[in-house]
């Protein structure tokens, strides 16, 4: 039964300076019509104009070392991290827990590259550049991190941390088992602690990250039931904490035309039923529209609640979103993709 | 008990009402501006330009302390049944 919270006078002024900013930090966002048009350009005017934007500090500071697509790699995560991490410096209180919890997300990204890294032999330098300091973990924690020897050095350093119990379950050579159950600890932490909270804000917040886990776990039913996975792996694959988990668990192993069948009615199915046919060769394409959908959902919400969390949400999810799309243009532009293909893989809200 | 319209007390109880009036309208005032003025400040650290239409919107709600000041300039020096009652 949904409990009714009566937010405390005087509450939703604690989200109005944060509000305020991450609406202004909106509006320096990249527009959606600019993306086709990097897509014409050489790379060089693409750093020109990045410029241009929010990103010149990092193109600046880093152009001195890396060039072409290296430079817009690093500059883009560079300022990512920078971006996040003034959100959380900037906001106290409930606002400023709450997006720490969001955030560590990038602590679990940050350690699945370590990992993966040390695994395949990657070098210290080469790892880096892939970090996203945007977490609690600190750069200088990182870099330190990076410079140990092997996965188990890293995997001991955790010791005594949350993050222990995911990692012990490293077998020496396979890191998908691992993997999954950071994510599965990110998201339970994040139920326990938000959840917890019984704010008004925390309930807002899990409400969209229940989303979330259902598109993601969507994502890998799309995926999984295309290549005709059995319907165990799958469901062990799958996430759980999303509304949607029981009935999306049952979807698993379903023959791909009868999931597709399954799918209509959903809130999320308009945004893909145009392309979601049986003979779907390209699973990256409904991806892309699916995460479009999160973001919009995550700006609808902010309408009813304009001084909550789901704003500077909203903000965060569209930042993310952006950085993905350039790097996918430059990655795609410098492996000579054609530029419908990149075009598909590029998110629009 | 007859009431007994004592003009000292009357004009002193005009006098608290005339505080109360102004006095609440701007309480009331200060609850409305502290969000604005907390989100006005965090747009114009972001894009200093605001700051123009930001100061007009925050003081949006102090307009309201003027009608409170309205009345208690009626209730003090323009109402005539109490003014004719005080005035010897």
């Amino acid at each position: 039964m949904p409990v009714l919270r009566l937010p405390k006078f005087g509450k939703p002024v604690k989200y109005a300076y944060i509000t305020g900013r991450v609406r202004a930090m909106k509006t320096k966002l990249i527009p959606a019509e600019m993306y086709p048009r990097m897509m014409s350009m050489e790379m060089a005017e693409i750093a020109r104009y990045l410029e241009e934007t929010q990103y010149k500090d990092e193109i600046d500071a880093l152009s001195k070392d890396y060039s072409g697509t290296e430079l817009i790699e690093h500059a883009t995560f560079a300022n990512l991290a920078k971006t996040f991490r003034k959100l959380a410096e900037v906001s106290i209180d409930e606002p400023a827990f709450l997006i720490l919890e969001y955030l560590r997300r990038w602590d679990v990204w940050n350690i699945k590259t370590l990992l993966r890294g040390k695994h395949y032999g990657a070098s210290e330098t080469e790892i880096m550049k892939y970090l996203v300091p945007a977490g609690e973990l600190s750069a200088e924690h990182l870099d330190e991190l990076a410079k140990k020897e092997t996965v188990q050095d890293i995997i001991s350093a955790f010791d005594g941390t949350d993050y222990a119990s995911a990692l012990a379950q490293y077998d020496g050579k396979n890191l998908a088992p691992l993997e999954n159950a950071l994510d599965k600890l990110y998201y339970f932490r994040m139920e326990r602690s938000v959840g917890g909270t019984l704010s008004v804000g925390g309930g807002l917040l899990l409400k969209y990250v229940r989303r979330e886990i259902d598109i993601r776990n969507l994502i890998t039913l799309f995926r999984m039931n295309k290549a005709g996975v059995d319907a165990a792996i799958i469901q062990e694959n799958l996430i759980p904490g999303g509304k949607l988990h029981d009935e999306l668990s049952r979807m698993a192993g379903q023959p791909f035309g009868e999931f597709l069948r399954g799918l209509e009615g959903y809130p999320f199915w308009s945004s893909i039923s145009d392309i979601a046919t049986a003979d779907v060769d390209a699973i990256s394409r409904i991806e892309a529209r699916l995460k479009a959908y999160l973001i919009r959902y995550a700006w609808a919400l902010s309408n009813y609640h304009p001084l909550s969390i789901l704003p500077v949400l909203g903000y965060m999810v569209s930042k993310e979103t952006e950085v993905a799309n350039i790097r996918k243009i430059v990655r795609g532009k410098e492996a000579g993709l054609p530029a419908e293909l990149i075009e598909e893989q590029v998110v629009v809200a | 008990m007859a009431v007994v319209a004592d003009a000292g007390v009357l004009y002193g109880l005009l006098a608290v009402g005339a505080g109360l009036a102004t006095g609440l309208a701007g309480i009331g005032a200060g609850v409305g501006e502290q969000g604005i003025g907390a989100a006005v400040v965090g747009v114009v650290a972001e894009e200093p330009g605001f700051l123009g239409k930001g100061l007009f919107l925050m003081l949006l709600p102090e307009t309201l302390i003027i009608f409170g000041l309205a009345v208690s300039l009626i209730l003090m020096f323009a109402w005539t049944p109490f003014s004719a009652i005080v005035t010897p």
